[in-house]
């Protein structure tokens, strides 16, 4: 009888792995993005490819174009940077030549990009034209993952465009990722809570964390609220303190990478940014950026730092605020002393054509559209710095534009190096500043940055 | 159908001449060779993985060099590997615990509840497993959350960070992954506790048994085999847990401490582009595996013989 009991006992174990087995299989046969070979390790790999779905929640239908009997293109833009009428612009100009390509669009999120590209670049399922941030191009090209546009740059835009991002687009004196935008953060303010605390524009980083601490104390009845809204995990906020103190996240010597993070000038900078954090910010200390917008709409912020292309996704009309738009003011970060602005994180994008792509000559006539002055003229109509240097003058006169631009005027970026899209992944920055937003130890903390990021930039 | 052969053997007649029947291996082929393309490939090319320098260069197109085992003497000189695999290994035996503990308990009270609370309970807990683990970490995500979650407003702990502190981090992940544990649990303990002869109860309570005695000298000897199984198998389960600490470091929290085995591969192979030293990672991942899963065969198989 026992025996009996035990092969009932198995047989509902098997059905039971059985359609364990099943679930995951469904789940990630919903990834667009097939894990590679080097992926496969036997025992987590089915749980692993159940994470990819993660953004598609929040991902729209694809905005699709063209009839499909010329051939194919997948086109990929990350986060919210361009506004899906850009993109149907685009593929309108590319149908008007080719009404029979059909043009696919996917908006993929910045959280995770790195990961996804590398597996979706190497698969024979490859996107043709993808958006990399200037921080993650050079890893891309030093793998060979992308192709060679160094004949086509005239067409692509040339010298026209922005000399920072060709820079980043460049490896081994070969042109791989074109110039797409590139944005400087600012300082996001709310202008009706301004005037009833009495308060102007801060002219220095102590005007502007007094400030933050009685934009906190006057909305006080408001729960979350954040004089400065800083949540830890922000890495791209934290730098303008390290670099304005005189730090650094890491210097080359010689031929090898040296973390600078823990260096007095660069704790000066990180124990001022925690002293933000504790003294006026009310945002989750192990949160990310990516909603800071709801935050805003919700009235729970009074100072945030920012891309210039924020306020459009703050009065989006989906999920933003339009209501609010009268009341978003921008600055540029001031210094430490008067008249003088924080260095800015410059951010940018490059596009790039995959190497599998199968159609790289129509993916590259998608390229020319997206770089072409009515593209990018876009761009600057929303306050966004375009890839052409022409149109740097016709950026709309928002605050937001005039305060990037002079927050782009003093700006840094960081270590060039192909290895840093693996400290990226790593999360080694964001790691570092939830424990100090947590109140941990600034040195200590910064020191285990640094070898963390001595480990893998010379890895 | 290697029967006869042996029967043969055992009855002391020499083997006839053996005749190859190709039948039973023209059934079993489908099923093998779906099986080494499945299971055999991956496993091979992680070996091959671990036995190479591999990094993204290698992963789109360039040629890999075989360098013996130092993927394996870099990982294991590394001090954070040992922390991650101390970490997973208590990870794991706290959640076996709790789910078997509480698994027992509701199977134990499902027998009590009457017909229409006990189809409700299980019916909850048909829910609670047939969600997807994504969904429900996400859920339970959003219950946790810093500004906006219910466990906060319900404690009146406005802005408490779970998930910043690895403690709490892992409080939050032990729920989630106790929580889709205990349903397969407590079904399959209900099944056995409705095995166990209610006379034998009975005579026990009348001979004077407490209710503990009862559970600890009848029920648990019953279940035994029950028991065992169903551990090895939430051992196994809980080792290499992934989506939910993934997605939990997504939200929030600090991921160099909170990284479990499975998630360091990961983070090691995709992340870094280290696939060499990830792929070493999962080896021994896999090795660890193994050794649970002969300890569970052989659990099995004794109760067999029994």
């Amino acid at each position: 009888m026992r025996s009996i009991k035990l092969a009932a006992g198995l047989a509902t174990l098997t059905m039971v792995a059985l359609s364990a087995c099943g679930s995951d299989s469904t789940s990630s046969s919903a990834t667009n993005a097939p894990a590679p070979a080097a992926t496969t390790a036997a025992a987590p790999a089915a749980a692993e490819t159940t994470v990819a779905p993660v953004p598609a929640d929040t991902t729209p239908a694809p905005i699709v174009g063209g009839t499909g009997e010329g051939g194919e293109l997948r086109l990929w833009l990350n986060g919210g940077d361009t506004p899906d009428d850009f993109v149907k612009f685009a593929i309108a100009e590319f149908n008007k030549k080719h009404p029979d390509v059909k043009v696919t669009f996917e908006r993929q999120q910045w959280t995770g990009i790195v990961e996804k590209l590398t597996t979706a670049l190497s698969s024979s399922d490859s996107p043709d034209v993808i958006e990399l941030g200037n921080t993650q191009a050079q890893a891309f090209e030093a793998a060979g993952a992308l192709k060679d546009l160094t004949a086509d740059k005239a067409k692509l835009g040339g010298d026209d465009l922005l000399q920072s991002l060709v820079e980043a687009g460049t490896y081994d004196g070969k042109f791989y990722g074109v110039p797409y935008y590139a944005g400087a953060r600012v300082v996001l303010y709310r202008k009706d809570l301004f005037a009833k605390s009495g308060l102007a524009i801060p002219t220095t980083i102590d005007e502007m964390l007094a400030d933050g601490e009685k934009l906190k104390a006057d909305n006080a009845s408001t729960p979350n609220f954040s004089g400065m809204y800083l949540p830890g995990k922000n890495w791209f906020a934290a730098l303008p303190f390290i670099w304005v103190n005189g730090g650094d996240i890491a210097v080359q010597d010689g031929s090898s990478w040296k973390g600078m993070l823990s260096s007095d000038k660069s704790v000066a900078g990180l124990t001022e940014f925690q002293k933000f954090i504790q003294e006026t910010s009310g945002a989750p200390k192990d949160g990310d950026d990516s909603k800071d917008y709801i935050a805003f709409c919700n009235g729970e912020v009074g100072m945030m730092p920012a891309p210039g292309w924020k306020p459009g996704q703050i009065i989006n009309k989906d999920d933003g605020c339009p209501a609010m738009e009268a009341n978003i003011g921008a600055f540029a970060m001031p210094g430490l002393t008067a008249g003088t602005t924080s260095p800015a994180f410059l951010g940018g994008s490059n596009l790039a054509i995959s190497g599998k792509s199968k159609n790289p000559d129509l993916a590259n006539e998608l390229l020319q559209i997206l770089v072409s002055k009515d593209y990018q003229k876009q761009f600057a109509d929303q306050g966004t710095i375009p890839a052409l240097k022409s149109l740097l003058g016709g950026i709309t006169g928002s605050d937001a534009a005039t305060a990037q631009a002079k927050a782009a005027a003093n700006s840094r970026f960081v270590p060039s190096s192909e290895n840093w899209a693996a400290v990226e992944a790593s999360n080694v920055l964001p790691d570092m500043l939830v424990a100090i937003s947590g109140g941990a130890d600034v040195k200590a903390e910064a020191a285990k940055a640094d070898a963390a990021i001595e480990g893998l930039l010379n890895g | 159908m290697e029967n006869s052969p042996i029967m043969e053997h055992v009855d002391g007649i020499t083997p006839r001449h053996r005749r190859v029947r190709p039948l039973p291996y023209v059934l079993l082929a489908p099923a093998v060779v779906a099986l080494g393309l499945m299971l055999g490939y991956p496993i091979v090319r992680l070996f091959t993985l671990a036995l190479q320098e591999f990094g993204l260069k290698q992963q789109f197109g360039a040629a890999a060099k075989w360098v013996g085992f130092d993927n394996f003497r870099a990982i294991l000189r590394d001090a954070e590997f040992w922390s991650v695999l101390r970490r997973t290994l208590l990870f794991c035996a706290v959640n076996v615990a709790l789910t078997m503990v509480l698994g027992m308990a509701i199977a134990l009270l499902l027998q009590r509840l009457g017909s229409k609370m006990r189809l409700l309970t299980m019916l909850g807990l048909m829910l609670a497993w047939s969600m997807p683990a994504l969904t429900s970490t996400v859920i339970w995500q959003w219950i946790f959350d810093t500004q906006y979650g219910i466990a906060n407003w319900a404690l009146g702990r406005q802005g408490q960070s779970w998930l910043s502190n690895p403690l709490t981090f892992y409080f939050v992940a032990t729920i989630i992954v106790v929580w889709m544990g205990i349903p397969f649990v407590a079904f399959t303990l209900y099944a056995g506790l409705t095995q166990i002869p209610e006379e034998m109860m009975e005579a026990a309570a009348i001979d004077g048994a407490r209710p503990w005695q009862r559970f600890r000298d009848i029920v648990v000897p019953a279940l035994k085999p029950i028991l065992l199984i169903l551990t090895s198998l939430s051992v196994l389960w809980d080792f290499r847990v992934f989506t939910q600490v993934y997605v939990l470091q997504r939200a929030g929290g600090i991921t160099r401490d909170t990284n479990l085995l499975g998630v360091y591969a990961y983070r090691i192979s995709i992340g870094a582009n280290q696939f060499d030293k990830g792929a070493a990672v999962a080896v021994v991942m896999v090795m660890i595996t193994v050794l649970m899963t002969v300890f569970y065969l052989r659990s099995m198989t004794r109760q067999e013989e029994l």
